[in-house]
């Protein structure tokens, strides 16, 4: 027996909690029962109940950008257990201070060419020396734990 | 038992429970922060912040309650992308600032080719043949010895070849250190569609801007070069001007005795 209301398949959340799917299912339009790997990687590390009132604290139009987050960072967790989606952020922000520290040496001998003196030797300059220290936390993080964000110049978010 | 001595941790304060002396997560959060897991039970909730650091040795127990603290952090800041909003724009970053290395790189190609061909044309400026073009030429055995000290520049060029291939294979290094290490982002293909779909996202940012900025600086900076180049030249052939008038009173003497 089945109503035209209950015609579609469960979503993937509701069939991994063995519960009826509601036309009203907050997860039914981001997890669908194709994808079921999705709402498992996510219900083991942030909670069915967690996720669903996090949806219920964004706008509908928001909804799906954060649900592809949410599983994003919760299959960077189950990789990685100690670091997760942080362990990337981390690297990227070192490239990022990296790439910066390559463009400001190339304007420096930009600068030495437009006033017409001989740029150094490539062998002689030391920017290319990191200091690679093991792993890298934002400079916020050993200042205080509020989680600022500092990846850059300024944040458009 | 409650130790009177010690206040409650953070978490059990927030969840009005007994915090005992083994309380797991009484290190990470102190009582004066009770932000930090309001945060993290927001996300996490307590029983899967235990799950994610129990079968961890203490040192990484640390480590991953002060990722789990950051990521809660973030989600507080920004609700919908969370550290998916800043894997996106670190990357962005990435991208722009290579851009620019490039853009830098090239014009500085550029006036590397243009200073070696400075030097060359400095010496050239020495030749028979140009000198004989002014109509300043010197003693025959002078021109000739002059002709076989030319082919001594061959070994600048290997230099700054060198110079060139060292630096671009250390920015190609940069490149695949960051393709290895970030396996964690890479391997999440929905991550990637993710990051493209936020790129109107970054709608204040005009990299396009900043693009030209450098355009303008170079074609000015191009035109001062040139200028300081022709400067050069002019002011070497003043000095071959004088030189040379000095020896033609003789050149013309030896054409006539022969």
């Amino acid at each position: 027996m089945a109503s035209s209301s209950y015609s579609n398949a469960p979503c993937a959340a509701c069939k991994c909690l063995r519960r009826k799917c509601m036309p009203d299912c907050v997860f039914a339009p981001y997890f669908p029962p194709e994808e079921p790997q999705k709402f498992v990687n996510v219900h083991k590390i942030f909670g069915a109940s967690n996720v669903s009132k996090l949806l219920n604290e964004v706008l509908p139009h928001q909804r799906e950008d954060a649900v592809n987050s949410l599983a994003y960072e919760a299959e960077a967790r189950l990789k990685d257990p100690v670091y997760g989606c942080v362990g990337a952020i981390s690297v990227l922000q070192r490239q990022v201070m990296r790439l910066q520290r390559e463009l400001d040496a190339t304007n420096a001998d930009l600068i030495r060419y437009a006033c017409n003196e001989m740029p150094p030797q490539f062998g002689a300059r030391s920017d290319t020396n990191e200091q690679n220290s093991g792993f890298y936390f934002p400079s916020q993080w050993n200042n205080n734990n509020d989680g600022s964000h500092e990846g850059g110049e300024s944040s458009s978010m | 038992m409650t130790l009177k001595a010690s206040q409650a941790c953070a978490a059990c304060k927030y969840q009005r429970r007994r915090c005992s002396s083994d309380c797991p997560l009484a290190p990470y959060f102190p009582a004066d922060q009770p932000r930090l897991f309001q945060n993290a039970h927001k996300l996490f909730g307590r029983s899967n912040i235990l799950s994610i650091i129990k079968p961890l040795d203490a040192e990484r127990r640390a480590e991953a309650m002060r990722s789990i603290i950051y990521e809660a952090n973030i989600r507080d800041r920004y609700p919908v992308h969370g550290c998916l909003g800043v894997v996106c724009q670190l990357q962005y970053q990435i991208w722009q600032v290579e851009a620019e290395l490039r853009a830098a790189q090239a014009q500085l190609d550029m006036y590397r080719q243009m200073y070696y061909q400075q030097q060359l044309s400095t010496v050239a400026a020495d030749d028979v043949p140009s000198q004989l073009e002014l109509g300043m030429a010197l003693p025959y055995i002078d021109a000739l010895s002059l002709l076989h000290n030319n082919n001594t520049n061959d070994d600048d060029d290997a230099v700054a070849s060198y110079s060139y291939n060292s630096y671009s294979s250390l920015y190609m290094d940069a490149r695949d250190v960051w393709v290895e290490d970030t396996h964690a982002a890479n391997n999440n293909n929905g991550s990637r569609r993710d990051c493209d779909e936020m790129h109107p996202f970054f709608d204040t940012v005009d990299d396009r801007q900043s693009y030209v900025d450098s355009k303008e600086a170079y074609e000015s900076s191009s035109e001062e070069s040139l200028k300081d180049t022709t400067q050069s030249i002019e002011h070497v052939g003043e000095n071959e001007l004088k030189t040379a008038a000095a020896c033609f009173t003789l050149t013309s003497f030896f054409f006539f005795l022969q």
